[in-house]
């Protein structure tokens, strides 16, 4: 498995093609996040912006190899092994993209509520944050997993479903992400600071249901 | 490796495009797949592979596998050996090895120059001998063939030939589909036909024989085949060859070594070829050529 993941970072890496979802993410955070502003709230837009990158991420390394490269991998280490390393490898690049904007918004955010009133402690905010991150990215990577090759191959099909997803599940009450960006605003208000671990729960059997269902159907709709 | 009523279909209600298929194949062993164009020689293949799943049935007992597909456009943004090593890795070896075994194969095919291109910059030609050596680079114990040899200049094919041997010499099993009826023609050991979604065994294309011969001692009384080898400079022959070759040299007033020419009994002539190809040093093959049973002499001791 490290061989393969080796091999797909080189190609994600390589490829340039994590430049469109990671400006994205860049863009966003400088409209989104300015310095002096309530640290929780900025981590939740942090942690709200992964979820699409992420799922953008997926689309990417599912889809650089042509299919030719993608057989002579797939024969070597079997189809559902070489797609887990390309969702994973994508689920890689979407947390070190979290971490580095969750730390970014550590530094220049304010420890204080909403009101400015009172002071939040920053290494559980920061901690809380880093969750909620997480479990954005591991649900963006279960919507890209369902939302591209093998389940969805057209990519007029695979784009939108992917775009409406997202939306959904980051607007959607009962959604996990949704409980772990809105723990966070709450927190902005009240002062106290919740670490999402429900929802983190909730994104991981998420995401190991669809990638395990993607992988599963990689050798079978060819 | 055996397959056990395996079927094939793609979408839930579409046609089989393979179908009942009952299949041992055994180590060491060479197989040729035949059929018209969309018979399903590439799907079996496939299935042989374990690129795709079968729809029906079961197969088991795969060995570790390489494949290597019929066109490798590979747009992939690395170079040549870049991409074997990787390769290499995902087989299994480690880094040297796998660095090591890139240059080697690559240089095999006459594609050392190229081992720094990036593969998008690569000809038709340059990309087949890359999805050639992946698939080798590993020496996988099934190695899978689907019309390798298209785009490969005359030396690559020959070279391609050769290493299909010392795979199947080294206890691989090779199956593969090629547009050119003589590819390796008298060396398959099983020739498969995918017809009607059924595959069916047809008798091995043997020359001067209607059917596969039988193997054994009680064969020696039967045709004999002279091999003429060559060294290389300084070796002697390897010791203990099959079939006892009776040997002597072709040109008996030449100084120093030179090509010998051994006959044996037909029967023994594969498991001689693979004795001097995977002798280290490996021997040259110059030429095989088959007695007539009239003019063979029988061996007066080797």
């Amino acid at each position: 498995m490290t061989a393969l993941l080796r091999y797909q970072a080189a190609l994600l890496v390589r490829s340039q093609r994590w430049l469109s979802p990671v400006l994205l993410y860049a863009a966003f955070m400088g409209i989104a996040v300015r310095a002096g502003d309530p640290v929780l709230d900025s981590f939740g837009y942090a942690a709200a912006a992964l979820l699409p990158v992420a799922a953008w991420l997926v689309r990417v390394c599912t889809g650089t190899e042509p299919a030719a490269a993608r057989t002579c991998a797939a024969a070597a280490a079997g189809p559902a092994r070489a797609h887990l390393a390309s969702v994973l490898t994508a689920l890689l690049g979407a947390l070190a993209l979290g971490t580095v904007g969750t730390l970014y918004v550590a530094l220049i955010g304010d420890p204080h509520t909403a009101d400015h009133r009172t002071g939040i402690p920053l290494g559980r905010a920061t901690a809380a944050g880093l969750l909620a991150a997480l479990a954005c990215a591991l649900l963006g990577t279960a919507v890209g997993a369902l939302c591209n090759r093998p389940l969805l191959r057209g990519p007029g099909w695979a784009v939108s479903a992917t775009a409406v997803t997202t939306l959904l599940v980051l607007v959607a009450g009962a959604s996990p992400a949704n409980a772990a960006v809105s723990g966070l605003v709450e927190g902005s208000h009240t002062g106290a600071v919740p670490l999402p671990l429900l929802p983190l729960a909730v994104t991981c059997l998420a995401a190991a249901g669809a990638t395990a269902l993607a992988c599963a159907l990689s050798s079978r709709r060819t | 490796m055996r397959l056990r009523g395996v079927g094939r279909r793609y979408g839930l209600g579409g046609p089989w495009v393979l179908r009942g298929i009952d299949l041992e194949l055994a180590p060491g062993s060479l197989v040729r797949v035949e059929g018209t164009n969309g018979s399903g020689k590439s799907t079996l293949l496939r299935l042989l592979a374990g690129i795709d799943a079968p729809s029906a049935g079961r197969i088991t007992g795969r060995p570790r596998t390489a494949y290597v597909p019929e066109r490798f456009p590979a747009e992939l943004p690395l170079s040549a050996r870049g991409y074997l090593v990787h390769l290499g890795r995902i087989h299994g070896l480690g880094r040297t090895a796998a660095e090591r075994g890139a240059g080697e194969w690559l240089e095999r095919f006459g594609a050392a120059g190229h081992a720094d291109t990036a593969l998008t910059e690569l000809s038709k030609g340059s990309s087949q001998k890359v999805a050639v050596a992946q698939a080798l680079l590993g020496a996988p114990g099934l190695l899978v063939l689907d019309e390798a040899w298209t785009g490969l200049d005359r030396a690559a094919r020959a070279e391609l030939d050769a290493a299909v041997a010392e795979r199947v010499a080294a206890g691989g099993t090779v199956v593969f589909v090629d547009h050119d009826p003589r590819r390796l023609s008298g060396a398959a050991d099983t020739v498969l036909r995918v017809a009607d979604a059924r595959l069916t065994p047809v008798a091995a294309h043997r020359p001067d024989a209607s059917g596969p011969r039988p193997k054994g001692p009680e064969d020696d009384a039967g045709p004999w085949v002279a091999v003429v080898t060559e060294g290389p400079p300084g070796t002697g022959l390897p010791p203990d060859l099959p079939g006892a070759p009776r040997h002597e040299p072709l040109a008996p007033g030449r100084v120093g070594p030179g090509p010998v020419r051994l006959t044996v009994g037909a029967a023994h002539s594969d498991a001689l070829l693979r004795a001097l190809l995977t002798a280290h040093p490996p021997w040259h093959i110059r030429s095989v050529t088959e007695l007539p049973v009239t003019a063979a002499t029988p061996p007066e001791g080797p």
